[in-house]
């Protein structure tokens, strides 16, 4: 069993791969697929993570922004019509594997342009920023018994807020607890109503943490340094949901989240960026699932597109229909999903944005459904409730097989 | 009125920092203490003496585009030259990366030096002021205006628009808060508006012939509209989302924005130089009469924008939602309605007055409640040990910001033109809680002040001390982890 101390030592090298689930256990069902739901906050462009290079209107609309195969920096051809942004690369291997799948012109039902209400709607699963106050995911895994969840987050997401039994996991200080201390606080917190039951889960599931033998808390304090990135960013995040979920008894599903997106200026530089992040988290959740990659499918989702226009200073402003990324040894990919709406004149909504033919939660259901083994009768009642014209996409995962 | 000491601990806690060593002692009528804390207004005046301003800020990143610019383009860069910028060893464009590197670490150097230093200040004035209640309203009105360093060009203005546009507005009017923040570096910057040009604007005009002359290649690269100032100002600074605005109306307002940006830095080669952050640049400005929520604002230049601001703070969906935001803050997740009701009123009847709002809230029964308390979020938990430990962060503020950082509310890094969230579900859990024990660990071994153990924490908890956790406290085995046993029992981790 590998400490947290290694894991630190690791993340410093850039290998965050090593790490201990922290003592807890995960009910095993019957089938033992594995579902990952990545959120990128800031709205990722559409037109720019998969260039719609064989659109007509595509070269004219964007300019200086436009990606094609047969540019110097080439964009990862996937058809006659799409291809992937150049920092895909990771990606654009799965996709020949049949393992990897952009979903074009999605968008959650609110269409509304605010990026908070936007996430909001994607992270509760219905179409009002207040339509609910859990998460789709956390109510997903109410739906299976003996199921719970993680979440790789400082701080617990609307996604997965709710009833059902979710943790959260971020990288820990890299200092260590006197057990003695931890002893006198105990009944302390037992006594306060609010507070008793997280920190008893708290030490519960830190008790297996070792103890550095060098590095003290202060020393480790030394390093920070105002604004500097927070702990994590996608590959260390995503390397270590994959880690937790490739165990036998790891979560089944789980949520990394990631900020960044909104590209209001110079867009072209930050999205190479950013697209390099989330190929190399990619990679890192591949890599440390292991064999259980074969059962796993992974959904990629922003609160929404952006203008098909560039704005006055290199980047696009708040829109409507993005894209969806899907991956995973179940899935059923090497294509490009979704109906293409064009982004000639005519075809923009409100003669701005790409139009939105697929809802997220068509996607969400088709894996769900079919991955999960999420009764249908339960997507359309308690997870997506109001959703019934959002119906399931077919044919996104492979058959369940039965998993030793 | 006898003071309860249920008042007392509210007003230093919920109201306040959380007590220093000797506050709860000293405070004999709490609403007195607040009130006259608002009449006393921001600790500006010695704490960032001698901090550069961000016109200072601007001119040192001047410098360096130029230092830049004469290593990548020799000859060509030599105005650069006039406002001091080093000229490279080489001296014909011809340097090579290390070279350049090595030009410009002085002004990294720099700017990591005004980064702790700014980041010193603020954490040293939370830690020793006697107006911790207008200190809390300084750091929710930043919150509110969220600037997120992870932005690059906005990372050095994050700290001066606090010092230079919220400080000195905290307890005056809304409306005046709104123009300094909208026309400041920071929020310009991070909000994108600096290049934002309206397409029938004399610049926008000569940029679009520029275009059609190149046939198009080059579009999206300089000039146009930018609609994210716009949108935030009216979603999350004033109306709020449900505010009764189209997008439209966010267009609109973008248009009147087109214009207000920062001096840049060919300014500074200028012999006439900048003399303020902000920059009106009339030929980039939208021309003509623009309709916001009903309402037409004639063409008057930067006067236009700024009548749509004041307009936008007058709102009653304006009082709404910074009355909500208000009583969230202080009172809990879910106030009452009767006292959001009556934020607002106090908010409209006074011309958007803030220190009549916060005497409202003041006033107002339902902050006193002693059920209603509120989970301090890392920087209130940080904030409050510095206070109680009197720790010192002398010139190096890094550990005091390595603990924000791992505790999940890094400085001035949301990420989010949101802000941090305030709402208690967000950061009570278990691993948030364990880090917040890690944390006590790595404070208490900075504790400044001598008293023993249970004096001071009798002294710093006073009836929010209970039996339970002082007993806990005389048995620790040492006195540091007696400092570390209080910084981590529940009763600290409370508003309360």
């Amino acid at each position: 069993m590998l400490t947290r101390r290694q894991f630190l030592a690791n993340s410093m090298l850039g290998a965050a791969t090593l790490l201990i689930w922290p003592k807890l256990t995960f009910a095993a069902t019957g089938s033992d697929t594995r579902f990952l739901f990545v959120l990128l906050r800031g709205g990722l462009d559409g037109l720019e993570s998969v260039p719609p290079y064989g659109d007509p209107g595509y070269q004219a609309i964007r300019g200086a922004l436009a990606l094609s195969p047969s540019a110097d920096k080439p964009a990862h051809k996937l058809d006659n019509v799409f291809a992937l942004h150049p920092s895909f690369d990771h990606a654009a291997q799965l996709y020949a594997q049949g393992q990897f799948m952009p979903v074009v012109a999605a968008a959650p039902p609110y269409w509304g342009r605010s990026h908070f209400q936007a996430q909001d709607c994607v992270e509760n699963g219905t179409a009002k920023p207040d339509g609910a106050q859990t998460g789709w995911l956390n109510r997903c895994i109410a739906c299976m018994p003996g199921v719970d969840g993680l979440a790789c987050a400082a701080v617990m997401p609307l996604t997965m807020r709710g009833n059902a039994r979710v943790e959260t996991w971020s990288p820990p200080l890299p200092n260590e607890v006197n057990p003695i201390l931890l002893q006198r606080l105990q009944p302390l917190y037992a006594a306060d109503a609010r507070l008793a039951a997280p920190f008893a889960r708290a030490v519960v599931q830190q008790s297996g943490a070792s103890v550095p033998e060098t590095e003290t808390g202060l020393a480790a304090m030394q390093k920070g340094m105002p604004g500097r990135k927070r702990q994590g960013g996608l590959p260390v995040m995503m390397g270590a949901a994959g880690k937790f979920m490739g165990e036998a008894d790891g979560p089944r599903v789980a949520f990394v989240e990631d900020d960044g997106w909104d590209t209001h200026a110079n867009e072209a530089a930050i999205v190479t960026r950013k697209i390099a992040e989330l190929d190399a988290g990619l990679k890192a959740f591949h890599d440390s699932i292991g064999a259980r990659w074969d059962h796993t499918v992974v959904i990629v989702a922003t609160e929404f597109g952006r203008t098909a226009h560039i704005n006055g200073t290199g980047g696009t402003d708040h829109g409507t229909g993005g894209s969806m990324f899907l991956a995973g040894g179940a899935l059923r990919g090497g294509r490009v999903a979704g109906k293409w709406p064009g982004i000639g004149s005519g075809e923009l909504y409100q003669d701005r944005d790409v139009h939105a033919t697929t809802d997220f939660r068509s996607v969400f259901k088709g894996v769900l459904a079919v991955h999960l083994g999420v009764p249908v009768s339960l997507l359309e009642s308690r997870v997506f409730p109001g959703s019934a014209a959002a119906e399931p996409l077919d044919g996104l995962v492979a058959a369940t097989r039965s998993v030793a | 009125m006898q003071t309860s000491s249920n008042d007392l601990t509210v007003a230093v806690n919920r109201f306040g920092l959380g007590a220093k060593p000797g506050e709860l002692a000293s405070v004999h009528d709490p609403r007195a203490w607040l009130n006259a804390q608002i009449a006393h207004g921001s600790d500006d005046g010695n704490a960032f003496a001698g901090l550069p301003g961000s016109l200072d800020y601007l001119r040192d990143e001047a410098r360096l585009v130029a230092t830049r610019r004469v290593f990548k383009q020799g000859d060509r860069g030599r105005r650069a030259y006039m406002f001091g910028a080093v000229p490279p060893a080489t001296g014909n464009g011809q340097a090579n990366a290390a070279e350049l590197k090595r030009a410009l670490e002085p002004y990294r150097r720099e700017e990591r030096k005004d980064l702790l230093a700014e980041a010193a200040a603020r954490y040293r004035v939370a830690t020793v002021t006697d107006t911790p209640f207008v200190e809390r309203l300084v750091h929710f009105w930043s919150n509110h205006f969220a600037v997120s360093v992870d932005k690059r060009p906005a990372r050095l203005f994050a700290a001066p628009m606090e010092r230079e546009a919220i400080r000195p507005h905290v307890a005056g009017r809304f409306a005046d808060m709104l123009l300094a923040v909208e026309t400041h570096p920071a929020m310009l910057l991070y909000l994108d508006n600096v290049r934002s040009v309206g397409p029938d604007s004399r610049l926008g005009r000569r940029i679009a012939m520029r275009l059609a002359r190149k046939g198009d290649r080059d579009k999206g690269s300089a000039g146009g509209l930018n609609e994210n100032l716009g949108r935030e100002a009216m979603e999350l600074h004033t109306v709020g989302v449900d505010g009764g605005y189209t997008q439209a109306d966010v267009t609109e307002f973008s248009r009147a924005l087109t214009g207000w940006s920062i001096p840049f830095p060919r300014d500074f080669a200028n012999d006439r130089q900048p003399d303020s952050a902000f920059a009106f640049r009339a030929n980039a400005h939208e021309p003509g009469a623009r309709r916001v929520m009903g309402r037409t604002f004639p063409e008057e230049g930067f006067e236009q924008g700024k009548a749509i601001l004041e307009f936008l703070a007058r709102q009653p969906a304006t009082a709404k939602h910074l009355s909500l935001k208000l009583a969230q803050h202080f009172v809990s997740d879910d106030p009452p309605r009767s006292l959001v009701d009556r934020l607002v009123k106090s908010y409209l009847q006074h011309d958007t007055d803030l220190a009549a709002v916060y005497r409202t809230l003041i006033a107002s029964p339902e902050a006193w409640e002693p059920d209603a308390r509120k989970f301090r979020t890392p920087q209130d938990f940080v904030i409050a040990a510095l206070r109680a430990g009197q720790i010192e962060l002398d010139d190096n503020p890094q550990p005091a910001l390595a603990l924000l950082a791992n505790l999940g509310e890094p400085v001035f890094d949301p990420r989010s033109p949101a802000g941090f969230t305030d709402d208690s579900a967000n950061w009570v859990d278990p691993d948030a809680l364990w880090k917040r024990v890690q944390a006590a660990e790595a404070l208490s071994a900075r504790v400044a002040q001598g008293d023993p153990p249970l004096a001071w924490a009798r002294d710093v908890l006073g009836p929010r001390l209970d039996d339970d956790t002082a007993q806990a406290i005389r048995r620790a085995e040492s006195t540091r982890q007696a400092h570390a046993t209080l910084f981590a029992c529940p009763a600290f981790q409370w508003r309360a």
